[in-house]
């Protein structure tokens, strides 16, 4: 996902948990789920995943193993959900569900065979935000009073647009094109066990000399969600090529080039469809009890995967911290 | 300038006092006393430590800032024998700490104090109980409390003039009840707090056995535990914020 060629240009730092404190992140819920979605399941048998009717649960157990790491740190998450996909990403979904397709067939093929790691690393790539998912991932959330955004189209986007309005000062996500939907501060790795990653738009644009509108025809150059990018050109090129001709329709004349809708993917990262219809309250004030019997009873989640999450969610959230005094 | 030398126990008391919830801490070289400050990278736990030029055998300083290791400080102070005195030298121009302990020198490198974490400011509590309270009765207290629960209650009883130091667990309850006869001194209000145990553990520890502690507590409210060690030259005050009391 995203635009990893992004990664050689990005201002990178680590950043210590310890400074965020009090902070709020703006996730993309879409991108932070798909990583528990794809790592839960690895190595692991399916039949811990999916309730007796078959329906996937690895969401919900990501969610109540995710969500500690933030409150212990006293960092407060605003899930940001995507809306309706963007016209232009039609394209990719549907190579996505291609390649889906093809891994499914791949896995079934494996599971004949009893390639067990094989059968598990196919796995983790079938794995998708299906409507069930999208749902108990929204109830379970409700149930722990942790915010969430719904976004008219891009996730990022909308996340990005909250963060360069102040009211988050981080965007969560793992991936690079947060740089271009022109988040300031990224946090990456927020699901990883050590300290995140810590990206700056303002000291990108700084290294490399760059306005913002420049930096998005890098990324465009380079190919992002909406765009297979340019061949022959890598983030070094794009960089040479944008500060040599200007932006990216210089570029793309002297090279004699074309870029399908380049317009319009543009428009996609300068001026996405973002909302000011969101409101949210950062005092979390969870059930855990009901989101206890959510998870276990109702979504026949085994209680060993998630009662230690649970322990750690009710811990950290009843402690306060000193600075409440001073 | 920093030149001292102090008994190996009231250092070793100093050390385990603040090492109980950092890792590193910068140490102030006042003209009349040392001071450390400190609070735990979670915001839970503070300590807010000076020890008198008095509590050393000779002090010298001039408003100085080192950083320093606490357990490696503490392995250090730990090679000496109750009885031994340690002596401490700043080698401004290296930024080390000489220490001699018996024939054995040591030299610590120190760590740049602006790498540290900031120096908490101190809450501002005006707490309403006030509990003088033997550091053997707290120990017991807080012992019994870690047989059932993570979390323990400080409470008075203001009716029955008792300081109560109580743990719900699953299954099972402690109530260590404290009368006025048991107490150094209890000045009642309105108190009835909980706090992790970890937390209350640790400092505990670093509590000598035949200190006085004095308990400053509130509703809700972070407790003070205020103690002395190094023949009362030695102050130290914890502060502990509170847990949220659910249902």
């Amino acid at each position: 996902m995203g635009n990893a060629a992004l990664r050689q240009l990005a201002a990178l730092s680590e950043v210590s948990f310890d400074d965020l404190d009090g902070r709020v992140v703006a996730v993309d819920a879409h991108n932070w789920l798909y990583r528990y979605l794809t790592t839960t399941v690895k190595w692991t048998r399916d039949g811990v995943y999916t309730t007796s009717e078959g329906e996937e649960v690895a969401n919900l157990v990501g969610i109540v193993q995710g969500l500690p790491k933030f409150f212990e740190h006293d960092l407060v998450p605003v899930f940001v959900f995507d809306g309706g996909v963007t016209e232009l990403k039609d394209d990719e979904v549907a190579e996505r569900r291609e390649q889906r397709e093809k891994a499914e067939e791949m896995l079934a093929d494996a599971q004949e065979r009893g390639d067990h790691i094989e059968a598990a690393r196919l796995e983790a790539r079938t794995q998708r935000l299906t409507s069930v998912i999208q749902e108990t991932s929204r109830e379970l959330l409700d149930l722990l009073d942790v915010p969430y955004v719904e976004a008219p189209a891009e996730g990022e986007a909308q996340a990005a647009y909250m963060a360069r309005r102040g009211d988050a000062d981080y965007v969560g996500s793992e991936d690079y094109d947060t740089l271009l939907f022109g988040a300031p501060l990224t946090l990456r790795q927020l699901t990883s066990s050590g300290n995140p990653e810590l990206m700056s738009l303002d000291e990108t644009l700084d290294e490399h000399d760059l306005t913002y509108e420049q930096l998005v025809d890098v990324g465009i150059l380079c190919g992002t969600d909406f765009n297979p990018g340019v061949d022959g050109i890598g983030p070094k090129t794009a960089l040479k090529l944008v500060r040599e001709h200007g932006d990216l329709f210089g570029v793309l004349e002297a090279r004699g080039e074309h870029v399908e809708f380049a317009d319009r993917i543009r428009e996609l990262f300068l001026d996405p469809p973002v909302t000011d219809e969101y409101e949210f309250d950062t005092d979390v004030d969870p059930d855990i009890s009901a989101a206890r019997s959510y998870v276990i009873e109702e979504w026949e989640v085994d209680a060993d995967e998630v009662e230690r999450g649970f322990e750690r969610i009710d811990d950290a959230l009843s402690q306060t911290g000193l600075d409440r005094w001073t | 300038m920093f030149q001292a030398i102090v008994s190996a126990s009231t250092l070793r008391d100093a050390l385990d006092s603040v090492s109980v919830l950092v890792d590193e801490c910068k140490i102030r070289l006042n003209e009349d006393e040392l001071a450390i400050r400190a609070v735990d990278p979670a915001n839970v736990g503070m300590v807010d430590l000076t020890l008198d030029a008095a509590a050393f055998e000779s002090y010298e300083a001039d408003g100085g800032v080192i950083g320093v290791n606490l357990s490696r400080l503490e392995d250090i102070a730990g090679m000496a024998n109750t009885g031994d005195l340690v002596h401490l030298e700043l080698d401004e121009e290296t930024r080390k700490l000489h220490i001699q302990i018996e024939g054995l020198s040591y030299t610590l490198a120190l760590i740049d104090p602006d790498s540290i974490r900031q120096e908490p400011d101190i809450p501002d509590l005006d707490l309403p109980a006030t509990i003088v309270v033997e550091g053997t009765h707290l120990d017991r207290g807080i012992k019994a409390a870690d047989m059932v629960s993570d979390h323990i209650g400080l409470r008075v009883d203001e009716a029955d003039e008792t300081f109560h130091i109580e743990a719900e667990g699953d299954t099972d309850d402690v109530d260590l009840e404290l009368g006025r006869d048991d107490l150094i001194d209890l000045s009642a209000g309105p108190a009835d707090s909980l706090f992790s145990l970890d937390y209350l553990k640790d400092m505990n520890k670093a509590i000598p056995s035949d200190a006085e502690v004095t308990v400053e507590l509130g509703e809700e409210f972070p407790v003070k535990l205020h103690y002395e060690f190094g023949e009362g030259m030695g102050h130290v005050t914890y502060m502990l914020a509170p847990r949220i009391q659910s249902d």
